[in-house]
Order: C-alpha cells, then sequence, then structure tokens
C-alpha cells in the first residue's frame, strides 16, 4: 500500500522552527553554562530530529548540514571536545545557515553555496576529524529490495545456529521461517537439537535450536541473508550457493557502507556581493577606506531632500510605498497554521454544546411562544448572549499566543551587536508569558527588533564614555511585556546616554522638518526622531542608521492600530513605550449619540466624561475653545462641527463632554448622548470606502446600520488644527 | 490486524508519520513523546503488540526504554523496534544489547517501514 507522507511537510517545518529556537537559545545559554550537560544534550536532540526528519521528505541538503553540526554537538556531549567561544560562534552561524537551509526546503531563497560550504568546513575542523561521509543513506539496510534474477531458480544452502538470547529480544523463528517460505520454496528444513542441555539446566527463555534450510529461489543471496539482519551478527549463520557454487559463503557482520549521491548540495541562485565587498576582497580599497567611504554615504531620500529635488513628504510617501511591497512580499512567508492547547479546544467544543442547547431551546419556545413566557425568552436570549461572548473570548484566545516567542531572538542579536560594536551589553527579558494575538506578534518582530539595535547602537555608550561618565561598563536593555486595561505594553527601554534634544532639533531643521523659528517642547522634539529620514548617527554603522529608520517602526506600529512614545532622559536611558491591541478584529466601544448618527469610541481612550459648567468653556484666540477640567485646559472640540453634523444640542452645558486621551495628549469631545457600551467588530474604512479624518473605522449596530468608530488621535489632529473635516 | 503498536518518538512531526502510516495498514497506535511516557502508558494499562521507539529522547532515551520495557514479564518477549539515524553499527548494537528486536533506519518510507514491521511481528 502506498501513503503519502508529504502533507506532514507543514508540520516538520513548524517543529524544525521550534527546535532552531532550542538550539540558539541553548546555543546561547551554553556560552555562559559550557558544561551544563543537559543543555548540550538539548541542543543536540534538537538538531538530531531535524536531521532524522529532514530526510523522510528528501531535504537532503538540511540532513547533511544538520548531520556535520550533529558530529560536532556529539563529540561537545561526550566530552571529547569542550565548548570554546569559537565552537559556540560557529555553531551559532550553523543554526542561522540550517534555518535558511529549511527555509529553501520549503521553497524560499537559497543561500549562498559558499557558505555553506565554509561552514561545513569549520564545522569539521571544529569537530577535529576529516569530514566523515555524510550519514543519511538512501535507504534502511534491513529492508533491501528484492532483485529478482533473471536465471531462475537458485538452489541456497542455510545452516543458521541463532544467538541463545533469540527470544529474549522478541525475536521469532518461526517469523523467519515464513519469511524464507515467501521468498521461494522450502525444499527442507532440518531441526538440530544437539545444542538442547539437560533438562535440569534447561532455560526456557533460551534459545538452543539450530536449522538447516534448502531455499529454492529467484532472489539473491543478499535477499536471503536480509532475513537474518537482526540477529546475523550473532550466532553463525552460513548461506552457501550449491548450484552456483559450492563455496559457503561466511556472512560478516559487517553492513554494506550505505553511499550517498547526494554529495552536490542542492543550491543555487548566488546572492550578488555588495561592490564594497568584492572591492575588498579583491585588494582595490581596505576595510578602512570602505568603511570610512560608507560612513559618508547619505540615504537617497537625503539626499533627493537637500538637492530640493523632492519635499519629504514625497519621500515618506515613496518610502511607505517600498515598505508596504516589502511587508506583501513578507507575508507569503508567514506560517499560516497555528498550534492550539488541546485544553482551549476542549473547552470550545463544550460551549459549542451549549450554545447549540440554548439554541434548541430558543426555537422550541418560538414555535409556542405565549406572552406570558417573556421572561423565560429573556432569560434565554440573555444565556446566548453569554454563551456568544464566552465562545468568542475563547475563539479570540486561541489566537493568543505567550509573547516570548517574538522576544526569543532578541538574547541572540544582543550577543551579536554586542560583539560587533565593542559595547557590554545585558538583556533583560520580562513578561515573555504576557498573551497577544499572533498576527501582532508576528507583526511586531521587525520594530521591535530595530527599537532594540537602536539602543544598542545610538542608545548604549561604549565601555569607556560609561565608565567616564560613573555608569558601570556593562549596559543593559530591558524587554518587557504587560497588559494595561485592553491593550498590551512592550518596552524597550536602555541604561544609556537618552536622546539629545539639540542634536535632534539641529537635524531636523537641517533636514527641514522644523523651522528654525518653531518653539518645540519635548514631548514634540521626541518624536521627530520617528520622521522618514531621520537619523541623527554621526557614522553609519553596521548594525543601524541605514536602510530603515524608526519612522517605519512608527508606521508598523500604529498599522497594528498601537502607538509609540518615548521617555528619556539626558545620560539616564530611553524607553520606548509600545502600546497595541490585545487583538485587531474586535474592540470594546462606547456608543454615542450625535444628532441622529451614532458614533463609537474606543473604551480606552476614554477617560471620564461630564457635562460643563458654563464658566468652564473659555474661548481662546488662536487656540478655539478650552475647557477647563479641573484646572487643566483641554482643547475642546464639538463633533457636529467636525463631521458636519446636526446636533440635538449646541450648548455644552446641555451636551455631554467625553474627555479622550491618546499618546499622553487629551482632548473633550462634545456630543449629545451616550448610549451604553458594547464590543464592535471593526471593518476596514480604507478596504471598503476610503480613508476618513478621525475615523478609524466602521461597524455594524445591532439595529443593522453603520456605525463610525471614531479614531481619537485623528480627532485630536483635528482638534490641532481646527480645520472642520467633510465626514 | 487490530495490533495496538506503540510509537515512542520526541518528534512530533516523526510520532504523526509513523502513526499515520500504522492507522492506514489498520493498527491501533499509542503515541508516547519519550520513553518516560511510554513508561506510563504501558502502566497505563497499554499492552503493545509492538513498540517502535525513537532511541535520542528527553527524559528517557530509547535505550533505557527498551531495557525497562524488557523487565516487564509481560513484554518480554513483544517486538521492539528502533527508529534510527545511524547506519552505523554502533547503536544498533546497543540498542539490540539492551533487548531490541530489530531496526528502522530514517529516512524510511511506509512501505519501508510496514515490511520491516511484517518481518518481526507474528501475522
Amino acid at each position: 500500500m502506498s501513503t503519502d507522507l508529504s502533507h506532514f511537510q507543514d508540520a516538520f517545518f513548524e517543529e524544525s522552527a521550534d527546535h532552531l529556537a532550542t538550539m540558539e537559545g541553548g546555543l546561547l545559554n551554553l556560552e555562559q553554562h559550557p558544561d551544563d550537560l543537559d543543555l548540550l544534550n538539548r541542543i543536540f536532540r534538537a538538531a538530531h530530529s531535524i536531521k532524522g526528519n529532514s530526510g523522510m521528505f528528501g531535504f537532503t541538503a538540511v540532513g547533511q548540514f544538520t548531520h556535520k553540526m550533529e558530529t560536532l554537538l556529539d563529540r561537545l556531549r561526550n566530552g571529547q571536545l569542550s565548548v570554546t567561544p569559537a565552537i559556540a560562534d560557529v555553531l551559532l552561524r550553523s543554526t542561522d545557515c540550517l534555518s535558511s537551509l529549511l527555509e529553501a526546503a520549503r521553497g524560499g531563497a537559497a543561500p549562498d553555496p559558499e557558505t555553506i560550504a565554509k561552514l561545513e568546513e569549520e564545522l569539521a575542523s571544529a569537530s577535529g576529524a576529516q569530514a566523515s561521509p555524510a550519514e543519511p543513506g538512501q535507504g534502511p539496510a534491513s529492508v533491501q529490495s528484492g532483485v529478482n534474477q533473471a536465471g531462475g531458480g537458485r538452489h541456497f544452502r542455510i545452516r543458521w545456529t541463532p544467538p541463545s538470547w533469540l527470544f529474549q529480544r522478541g525475536l521469532d523463528p518461526i517469523q523467519m521461517i515464513k519469511e524464507l517460505e515467501d521468498l521461494g520454496t522450502l525444499v527442507s528444513r532440518t531441526l538440530d537439537l544437539s545444542g538442547l542441555p539437560a533438562f535440569d539446566v534447561l532455560d526456557s527463555e533460551c534459545c538452543y535450536l539450530s536449522w538447516i534450510f534448502d531455499l529454492e529461489t529467484t532472489k539473491d543471496k543478499s535477499v536471503v541473508e536480509s532475513v537474518f539482519d537482526f540477529v546475523k551478527d550473532e550466532g553463525t549463520l552460513t548461506i552457501s550457493e550449491s548450484t552456483v557454487s559450492s563455496c559457503e559463503f561466511q556472512v560478516s557482520s559487517s553492513i554494506p557502507k550505505c553511499e550517498t549521491s547526494n554529495s552536490k548540495q542542492e543550491t543555487s541562485g548566488d546572492e550578488p556581493k555588495p561592490l564594497g565587498e568584492i572591492l575588498v576582497e579583491t585588494g582595490v580599497v581596505s576595510r578602512e577606506t570602505l568603511d570610512h567611504a560608507l560612513s559618508q554615504q547619505k540615504r537617497v531620500g537625503e539626499i533627493l531632500i537637500e538637492q530640493h529635488a523632492a519635499t519629504p513628504q514625497q519621500i515618506s510617501q515613496a518610502l511607505q510605498k517600498q515598505q508596504e511591497s516589502a511587508i506583501h512580499a513578507k507575508k507569503g512567508a508567514d506560517t499560516a497554521s497555528i498550534r492550539v492547547d488541546t485544553a482551549k479546544i476542549d473547552k470550545l467544543i463544550n460551549l459549542v454544546g451549549e450554545l447549540v442547547i440554548t439554541q434548541s431551546m430558543l426555537s422550541d419556545l418560538s414555535v409556542r411562544f405565549e406572552m406570558s413566557q417573556l421572561a423565560v425568552l429573556l432569560e434565554r436570549v440573555a444565556q446566548l448572549e453569554r454563551n456568544t461572548r464566552e465562545i468568542q473570548e475563547r475563539v479570540m484566545g486561541i489566537r493568543m499566543l505567550p509573547i516570548g516567542s517574538a522576544f526569543s531572538r532578541f538574547p541572540r542579536l544582543v550577543r551579536d551587536l554586542s560583539g560587533k560594536s565593542g559595547k557590554k551589553i545585558q538583556l533583560v527579558l520580562s513578561g515573555e508569558e504576557t498573551e497577544l494575538d499572533k498576527t501582532v506578534i508576528e507583526s511586531i518582530g521587525d520594530p521591535l527588533t530595530h527599537l532594540v539595535r537602536n539602543s544598542a547602537d545610538h542608545g548604549l555608550e561604549p565601555p569607556d564614555e560609561r565608565l567616564a561618565n560613573d555608569k558601570p561598563e556593562l549596559g543593559t536593555i530591558r524587554l518587557n511585556a504587560f497588559h494595561e486595561g485592553g491593550s498590551i505594553c512592550i518596552t524597550v527601554e536602555d541604561d544609556g546616554r537618552g536622546l539629545n534634544r539639540d542634536k535632534i532639533l539641529a537635524k531636523a531643521i537641517k533636514s527641514g522638518l522644523v523651522s528654525e523659528q518653531e518653539k518645540l517642547t519635548d514631548d514634540q522634539i521626541w518624536p521627530l526622531i520617528f520622521k522618514p529620514g531621520f537619523s541623527t548617527a554621526e557614522k553609519v554603522t553596521d548594525v543601524s542608521g541605514r536602510g530603515v529608520g524608526m519612522d517605519v517602526v512608527k508606521r508598523n506600529i500604529e498599522a497594528l492600530g498601537g502607538t509609540v512614545s518615548i521617555k528619556t532622559a539626558l545620560g539616564t536611558g530611553t524607553i520606548f513605550t509600545l502600546k497595541l491591541p490585545l487583538t485587531l478584529a474586535i474592540i470594546e466601544g462606547m456608543t454615542v449619540r450625535v444628532g441622529s448618527d451614532t458614533y463609537i469610541v474606543p473604551l480606552l481612550s476614554i477617560l471620564e466624561s461630564i457635562q460643563p459648567k458654563a464658566e468652564a468653556i473659555k474661548t481662546l484666540v488662536g487656540k478655539g475653545e478650552l475647557i477647563n477640567v479641573r484646572g487643566t485646559y483641554l482643547p475642546m472640540m464639538r463633533m457636529y462641527e467636525a463631521f458636519s453634523l446636526q446636533p440635538e444640542y449646541t450648548e455644552p452645558t446641555k451636551a455631554i463632554l467625553l474627555i479622550l486621551e491618546t499618546e499622553g495628549e487629551r482632548v473633550a469631545v462634545m456630543v449629545d448622548e451616550i448610549l451604553g457600551q458594547q464590543q464592535v467588530v471593526i471593518k476596514s474604512m480604507e478596504q471598503n470606502f476610503r480613508k476618513v479624518d478621525g475615523v478609524a473605522g466602521a461597524t455594524i449596530l445591532g439595529d443593522g446600520t453603520v456605525g463610525f468608530i471614531l479614531d481619537v488621535r485623528g480627532l485630536l489632529e483635528i482638534a490641532r488644527r481646527e480645520i472642520p473635516v467633510a465626514a | 490486524m487490530g495490533k495496538t503498536v506503540l510509537v515512542v518518538d520526541d518528534s512530533p512531526t516523526m510520532r504523526q508519520m509513523v502513526a499515520f502510516t500504522l492507522s492506514n495498514a489498520g493498527f491501533t497506535v499509542v503515541e508516547a513523546g519519550n520513553g518516560k511516557e511510554a513508561m506510563g502508558k504501558i502502566g497505563g494499562g497499554t499492552k503493545p503488540d509492538l513498540v517502535v521507539t525513537d532511541l535520542n529522547m528527553p527524559e528517557m532515551d530509547g535505550i533505557t526504554l527498551i531495557q525497562e520495557i524488557r523487565k516487564n514479564a509481560a513484554l518480554k518477549f513483544t517486538p521492539i523496534l528502533m527508529l534510527t539515524t545511524e547506519s552505523s553499527d554502533d547503536k544498533k548494537k546497543a540498542g539490540q544489547a539492551a533487548g531490541a528486536t530489530g531496526w528502522v533506519v530514517k529516512p524510511f518510507n511506509p512501505e519501508q517501514m510496514l515490511k520491516v514491521i511484517q518481518k518481526v511481528l507474528p501475522g
């Protein structure tokens, strides 16, 4: 029977990703604890599993490469070699290479064959052995396919004295005799009992018998031999072919070596090297000259802006487009499957069961409904609502994963950054168990990486500078995740030099982002680093300052409905806080009414709602209306003006003011009435209509009409601009 | 056939593939992620007609598992196949010394696996 195992490929790739993570994390740990045998065993097993599994799918390149890693790991765990930083480094780089080999097997871009060859060499030399023959064989030695001899019947005489332990290993001579019978005709079988000891010393679990078989078959001698595969190392077995030649054939215990025909790497498509690298390699320029030249290199966008060939806006649009296409290209590679705790599924199935019961009770009730049963009906409906809400939460829960998987890449990153920059950096992770939506986890990896790189490169000072400033030589980067209300906060904190107000301002003025006359507060200056084409790094380094910038970080986070904020103190460090929604699909909202229209305000952004006294409202020239809330003046915005609506009230004292907050800024928004609170499913405006300022999306309300979800940040912008927008 | 096979491997993919192959061939499959789990299943009342086990596993490796199974009077003569990537003799020898019946070398295809099983499992 033929069964296809290829549909297990996805499972293989997912499992391999886990193993890679284990290997990487383990290797990083190993650098700190080179004697931890448990750790080594864990890494070894991970490599071993990838090797074993990859063979099943014919990913020879993966199998061979992993085999080389495994050889080295095996020597380490056997104590033949000890873990040195150099070995750990080779293994870490090999893990990367393995990861790209797996990616290639999945249909991604193949890694550079030279890199593989070089790593394989390094692995072999670290193992201290001439490259051992690749082991993954073509097939099990125990099951050789029988090749029919064209020449018809052959006669074999088989003398077999099984080892005495035959039964103790679960072997049964009857099985073997049956197998021999399957090969051809057993002309004779002779049982030799001469080995039987006296009854009183007989061990019933031992085998004392031997046989002589005469077999007529069309099969090869090797096929006959394979019947005894599992026993031929001990006992005696002679197979002689009587008709062809009379010479006895002594079975040797050596198993024919499996040859691999796959020594050629299955890789193609060399990545062209950067020009600079080639120039250095061919000796045209020195490494220093190249680095110097690169450090003077500006980004195209900056050059174009300086030459007035393009406006910052045009550049930023182009960058956005570039980023979008990059995201788009990357999406294809994302894993589409998700692993779910079976307990979660079981709970869900229970809930669905309850839902079905509630539903049948309701339909039963509807068939013979009388007004007197109204109370029962209402109770059932309430139950239905409970069921639905709980199911909704559980289904959302399926998509929730601990953020640890997004954090796991950072120990390695920080180690490499530390090595490259010569700074001593320790990474402290906390809150890894905080759960959030899978799509959010997948999308925050890159922005987080950028922030960590940024902290390592720009935030933390070189060791001498730290020592000179009375700081510990070891710089610290902290990554923390925690829930706050219905959002998740992720902080990237460093104890470095902090943001430099003057430098940022000077750079902003130079790149035309602000004019020299503008007076800016600190809180207005920090966000400037998120503007496209902004980098204060004096020297472009390998680590950061080239390619994507902080603007992309901000845009990616905002695309997820989140915000980025900065807290910094000169000389003591910087904290970037990412605030993200737990899920992208549903928000908790407050429904409010303006005239006859219903709007939804995200509950998270509402601080309070008040009905103001007339004297609390002031009008300032050039600043619009302000409202005094316990001593603080907030900008006040009449929603009916912003969206050109017909309100019920135009008097703030009769209406309701919602105090909304986002990114530390507040605004008071005037509405007619608060209707209630409910969860709403967000439908995208951009996808179904077009982007509207001040509106984050739309939703279908209980009565079937469309309600708009307010974008609080957008409202703030509107309040600041004081320009009414057409809804 | 309805015979029960205990499949022991720490790699879920490998376990699923072996289980899939065996279920298709009409076996009842019990899965375990390592030797300890496997002993737990046996202790919990599973009486396998055949054990297929990986060697490199956390908690309890395959060699130890084989030794433990052989200590159980009821499973003294039960065939045990080890899954191994090594075509070298060392592992096979070690496995046999512990009491393994035979081996299946990875990579294998379903037919190969079933053929080896046929070899050791009385029909």
